[in-house]
């Protein structure tokens, strides 16, 4: 096995459709946008690139909204060279960032370009779009009238069961998600929210607000990756990939997905997330008391109280006193998606767990500016998808 | 005058004599329930798959609930003009974890409040009222006497 560098880093800013930002650019723009200054930070060009993993949100059988790799690799130039297309919902990008990661390690290529993007439809996210009554999807729609926030909203009023969570401390993760936002130029939204502003927001779905959900997004993210040895040609202390980990739910999950299921056991929700986060902690070889910074999926505040707790992070119950501690800032003890997460970006589904990559890598290198994370030296990102998809990265320097 | 009614989904459940009933499978091997009816069992750990059909419903407890307080896209149906209703999972004492509109108001319903299946009216479409199974929070001593 080769150990992975990090060469290369590039992001179109995130923004929504008719917006100063991306206005009426389609997803291969954003993507070009995002590529050429990865390409540009490696310091190769388009012909040395050997591979792509594209993040893909063409479901099968579904609306087929998104990116699709081949159209990149045409747009930048049709070198001939092999597209691998991963769909794996919100966790695609760091699916295709795996694939990519596994096949330098296993020495099939040694440079390969990662790259997601999306031009989002308006609403919420309608994942199947089909009426089937074969489609659990269309069957929780139409049965049920379950819309995709009441999931998370269901779940963050069992915590505030079971912790005593308030509706004001999640709305202090936005908050704090919005200070880190103001330092980081590739976020949609840029400005501050006071703990008001956020309570004053409607709830989209209680206890849930709007401030307190990610919205949908149009942006993309890529990450050139080559061998350690490779990447000396091209810089002197690149950032290193520890490990890169890909799981999916097991029997015990009990998280409501479908209509039913058997009832857990045990408070085992998000296996799927918990397993690729302790795969990348085992082949890393370091524990939860080693990172520096995390960059995790908060398509709402829930997750950043819930998932460190569930990690190992810190322990059940104490994710709310860190939080208003100020430990999950960036100058914390456990820092929390500096970047400002996906409440501050919104959902741009495949480019987030490539838009999280990026992010660790500036942070190690210390080029976050006012976002830093001091002295950062092992970041963890984790994405989780629709189907039960989860992937887990640790970079290092 | 009792409005024609149709289940929103045909199959998936039934109502006789007022007894609410879902229809899914149950893995003989192992004893695990499904809801819809599954193929095969998911258990990993059982290597009889061996399913047969079977009926669920009675009573539980509400593990969480969650509210849609905006009308959701297609294809979701509801009566206009929308009105905010409450979404439970639920913890059937017949060993299903099991998603379902509230039958009551949001503002009334308790975490881990006692709660039975019903089948009642989701929307109107042409002159018609389309059922699906739903949850009712039972008061304290209801569901001692139920």
């Amino acid at each position: 096995m080769q150990e992975v560098a990090v060469l290369g880093v590039g992001l179109h800013r995130f923004g929504k459709t008719g917006d100063d930002i991306v206005g009426t650019k389609s997803v291969t723009e954003l993507c070009r946008h995002a590529i050429d200054q990865a390409l540009a930070d490696a310091g190769v060009s388009w012909k040395q690139i050997q591979a792509v993993c594209a993040a893909s949100s063409r479901f099968s059988g579904g609306k087929g909204w998104g990116l699709n790799g081949n159209d990149v690799v045409e747009d930048m130039g049709s070198t001939g060279i092999p597209v691998y297309n991963m769909s794996a919902g919100c966790a695609a990008g760091g699916n295709a960032f795996n694939v990519g990661y596994a096949m330098v390690a296993g020495g099939v290529y040694d440079m390969v370009l990662v790259v997601g993007g999306e031009v989002m439809p308006k609403g919420m996210i309608q994942t199947s779009g089909v009426e089937e009554v074969t489609d659990p999807e269309f069957l929780r729609q139409r049965c049920v009238g379950m819309p995709g926030p009441s999931f998370w909203a269901t779940l963050a009023r069992r915590r505030m069961h079971e912790m005593g969570t308030t509706e004001e401390q999640y709305a202090a993760v936005t908050v704090k998600a919005r200070k880190c936002s103001v330092h980081n130029p590739y976020a949609r939204f840029q400005k501050e929210v006071s703990l008001q502003e956020v309570l004053a927001s409607p709830y989209v779905s209680n206890p849930l607000r709007l401030f307190e959900i990610c919205p949908v997004s149009n942006g993309a993210a890529a990450v050139v990756i080559c061998s350690r040895a490779k990447a000396r040609q091209f810089a002197t202390n690149p950032v290193l990939v520890a490990s890169s980990a890909v799981a999916t739910m097991t029997f015990e999950d009990a998280l409501p997905r479908g209509l039913a299921g058997p009832a857990p056991q045990g408070p085992s929700l998000h296996t799927e997330a918990r397993a690729a986060v302790k795969r990348a902690f085992e082949i890393a070889g370091v524990g939860p008391q080693d990172v520096s910074v995390t960059e995790l999926q908060d398509n709402t505040c829930y997750y950043e109280l819930a998932f460190p707790e569930e990690w190992g992070l810190c322990q059940p119950g104490e994710a709310e006193r860190l939080l208003l501690a100020g430990e999950t800032a960036p100058t914390g003890r456990m820092p929390i998606n500096p970047s400002g997460g996906f409440v501050s970006f919104g959902e741009a589904t495949t480019a987030m767990g490539v838009f999280q990559i990026a992010e660790l890598t500036w942070q190690l290198r210390g080029q976050s500016g006012g976002r830093q994370v001091p002295n950062a030296r092992v970041g963890l990102a984790q994405t989780l998808g629709l189907g039960g998809n989860a992937t887990a990265a640790i970079l290092k320097k | 005058m009792s409005e024609e009614k149709v289940p929103c989904v045909p199959g998936l459940f039934s109502e006789e004599n007022g007894v609410a009933r879902v229809h899914g499978s149950r893995c003989t091997g192992c004893g695990t329930p499904y809801f819809p009816r599954s193929a095969a069992c998911h258990n990993p750990d059982c290597s009889g798959s061996r399913m047969e059909e079977c009926s669920y419903g009675g009573a539980g407890r509400l593990w969480s609930f969650s509210v849609a307080d905006f009308p959701p896209p297609p294809p979701h149906k509801y009566d206009k003009p929308f009105v905010p209703y409450a979404i439970g999972v639920v913890d059937l004492d017949c060993g299903l974890r099991m998603i379902g509109q509230m039958v009551d108001q949001p503002s009334d319903l308790t975490v881990d409040a006692r709660v039975e299946l019903v089948i009642d009216t989701l929307y109107h479409e042409d002159g018609k009222a389309f059922t699906s199974w739903k949850f009712r929070q039972l008061a304290a001593d209801a569901a001692r006497s139920h």
